[in-house]
């Protein structure tokens, strides 16, 4: 353990090493990178192609390959003309099949790539003897080999990527959320589909360098899920990802700068703690927001209960204290106090902590939640055809939906009786009357 | 049997009808879906395509739309052909078809109906927005309008998209079961604003398969393939024409496409 500690522990020169140039250099091209991964990916995840992301990656090879015999070096120019010929002829191949024979769209993908894949790799084998191609860098990425080239490939390719998405935002979101009402309007939704292949293929293949094949996808769909955890809106989603997508190429570049660890590696790990993170604290689905609602609303229901308690002992001339209350309640003596110190910092039971007794506020709201109980017995009984004996202890809970009452009220034609024939109290002002006192 | 052709009776007969449909043919894997269908629908008329399953009725809409390719026959509106005249056809697609997890709002889905008007550069600004918002107020969505479209219920979605199609301030609107999933309230309603849509002189096809609702129609189309009639709803909608449309396909017509595609037993010569 302790020797693991220690080789753990860096030396100084590596501490140092986040400021030189090169890590400068490379950070700022997997940022880069990063961004124009996660913008993307944003429309690879909402069209549920993962797949493709993986497919235009592996598709690269034979690309980069023949760009590589023709030019005689990986010159990033070659290159990048090659992913992007390899990019489009993968999405235009899939589209083909999928389209003119019997097989499903992941299907065509998963042939499509994995025989152009192929390809590349007979075509390595067929290069001429002493050129040496180093198909182990293509897989698993080799951050020495980023160059300044590179950094100002994707200087170049994330604006124009970043560019493309806001000008044809519109278009391209309605071709992603709803492509044939897009066709429909006469939009031009499979040349807006091969674009973003293109733009596509272009970042990948800059991405390929650090990251490698396999690893590359999880820099387009990562950050962009996460993203979708988080918002309901769509430009959010976009701005989310591209944000998370540079993040997690900064911050993994660092800490494998630090540690020593391989860079690509490292920048997925971010990524993937960054998607974790977001599925628990996501506000709409999260589970910790989750939790903390379910509270809430328990906090909001025993109160209510409580303070109903109080008014029925009061109405029976009980005497109130924190012990009858919490027999009425059925509900703990502690859990009782606690309540009950919630409704007086309202306003709503008398600020003596020796007396139990409603303010006139504390009455017109138990007030409220007895019609909001009676009226929601009617509902059920009239128009959900539930029996009479059955529904008070659904109203029971449906009272606390006290805002809907009214509603209710409505939609019943404001009746005076509930199903037991007790009253229900009318509305006196927008409020449930109530004398003072009484 | 015979494809009726519903006389132009509008003040604006000398105008070119809103959608004209000639010969009509579409075809699957060599398999006829629509077979010579011809129909005129004229201005400010609320026309039911009524059929069975797999009668061709989404077909025939996406058809108008452009969306497939006719395999003879051809599609004018407004007497000119679809390219010219696109932003004048709204469409309302099958709820079914949506994706509902997709990061949009009400209000977002409503303004991509103004999309179709401003090109693939255009932006919706204050004006596009103007027209959601009096769109979404048209369907009675305007409290709904920052909601995320999968809180929604199934005739808030219908209605939602429907605005879109308002918002899109098209002449024509084609509708895909916009009843399917909707409670009688919301029938109703969308029902009701229809009848405003074609006072106003728009043209509405509505494809349903529901037959009590009928008599809401001002023509009907009877479609199994081919129109069996079309006509005034009280006309068109007999027990006769029903049964003629309802009561299974000609399928002596099916054996004979099936036997030219795979030269079946009736064309041997022995």
């Amino acid at each position: 353990m302790i020797e693991v500690l220690a080789q753990v522990e860096m030396d100084f020169t590596q501490w140092l090493a986040p400021f030189s140039e090169r890590w400068w250099q490379e950070t700022t091209c997997s940022a880069l990178v990063g961004v124009a991964c996660g913008v993307l990916g944003c429309f690879v995840v909402l069209r549920r192609m993962a797949l493709i992301g993986d497919a235009l990656a592996h598709a690269v090879l034979p690309g980069v390959v023949i760009a590589f015999m023709l030019t005689h070096s990986s010159g990033v120019v070659g290159l990048l003309l090659g992913a992007l010929l390899a990019g489009l002829t993968t999405a235009v191949l899939v589209n083909l099949v999928s389209r003119f024979s019997r097989t499903k769209e992941d299907s065509s993908i998963g042939i499509v790539f994995t025989a152009l894949f192929a390809l590349g790799i007979v075509l390595i084998s067929a290069l001429p003897r002493g050129v040496h191609f180093d198909l182990k860098c293509f897989l698993f990425g080799d951050p020495l080999a980023v160059g300044t080239a590179d950094l100002w490939m994707m200087a170049i390719i994330a604006p124009l990527v970043i560019l493309v998405v806001i000008l044809l935002y519109h278009p391209m979101k309605i071709s992603s959320f709803d492509p044939v009402v897009a066709a429909a309007m006469g939009l031009p939704v499979l040349l807006l589909h091969y674009l973003l292949m293109g733009m596509l293929s272009a970042t990948v293949v800059a991405g390929l360098k650090t990251t490698g094949v396999i690893l590359v996808v999880a820099m387009v769909i990562t950050p962009a899920s996460a993203a979708y955890q988080l918002t309901n809106r769509f430009w959010v989603m976009l701005v989310l990802a591209g944000l998370f997508g540079a993040l997690s190429a900064a911050i993994g570049m660092s800490v494998a700068f630090v540690t020593n660890a391989p860079t690509g590696p490292a920048m997925v790990l971010v990524a993937a703690g960054l998607f974790t993170l977001a599925v628990i604290f996501s506000p709409s689905h999260g589970l910790v927001f989750d939790r903390i609602r379910r509270w809430k609303l328990n906090l909001h229901i025993q109160s209510e209960d409580v303070l109903k308690a109080v008014y029925r002992l009061t109405e029976s001339d009980t005497p109130r204290t924190v012990q009858s209350v919490a027999e009425d309640a059925s509900m703990g003596v502690a859990r009782v106090r606690s309540m009950l110190d919630r409704l007086r910092t309202r306003g709503m039971v008398l600020a003596d902590p020796n007396r139990v007794e409603l303010t006139p506020r504390g009455e017109a709201r138990a007030v409220q939640m007895i019609r909001s109980h009676r009226l929601w017995e009617s509902y059920l009984v009239e128009r959900a055809q539930q029996d009479v004996a059955s529904v008070h202890d659904v109203a029971e809970r449906l009272e606390h939906a006290h805002g809907l009452a009214d509603e209710v009220a409505a939609h019943l034609g404001h009746p005076e009786f509930d199903p037991q024939g007790k009253p229900i109290p009318p509305l006196r002002d927008g409020k449930p009357a109530t004398e003072p006192g009484g | 049997m015979t494809a009726l052709t519903h006389p132009s009776e509008s003040p604006a007969a000398t105008q070119p009808a809103p959608i004209e449909v000639v010969n009509a043919m579409v075809a699957y894997e060599g398999r006829p879906v629509l077979r010579s269908v011809t129909f005129t629908a004229p201005r400010g008329k609320l026309v039911g395509i009524i059929g069975p399953n797999g009668a061709g009725k989404s077909t025939l809409l996406k058809a108008i739309l452009g969306l497939i390719r006719l395999d003879g026959g051809s599609v004018s509106v407004f007497g000119q052909p679809l390219e010219k005249v696109r932003n004048r056809i709204a469409y309302v697609p099958q709820t079914e078809a949506v994706d509902w997890d997709f990061p949009v709002t009400a209000m977002d889905v409503v303004l991509m109906g103004s999309y179709a008007g401003l090109g693939l550069f255009g932006r919706p600004g204050a004006k596009q927005r103007a027209q959601a918002a009096e769109a979404l107020e048209e369907v009675g969505m305007t409290k709904y309008a920052k909601r995320h479209i999968r809180r929604l219920s199934g005739g808030q979605q219908q209605r939602v998209f429907l605005a879109r199609a308002l918002c899109q301030q098209a002449d024509i609107l084609l509708l895909d079961e916009p009843f399917a999933g909707v409670d009688a309230a919301t029938e109703k309603a969308i029902f009701g604003l229809m009848d405003r849509l074609t006072a106003e002189g728009k043209t509405l096809l509505v494809v349903n398969h529901d037959l009590s609702v009928l008599d809401r129609f001002d023509l009907i189309m009877l479609l199994n393939q081919q129109i069996m009639a079309f006509g005034p709803t009280e006309e068109v909608a007999t027990d006769d024409n029903l049964r003629l449309t309802y009561g299974g396909r000609l399928s002596l017509l099916d054996r004979a496409d099936d036997t030219l595609k795979y030269a079946g037993p009736e064309m041997r010569d022995d």
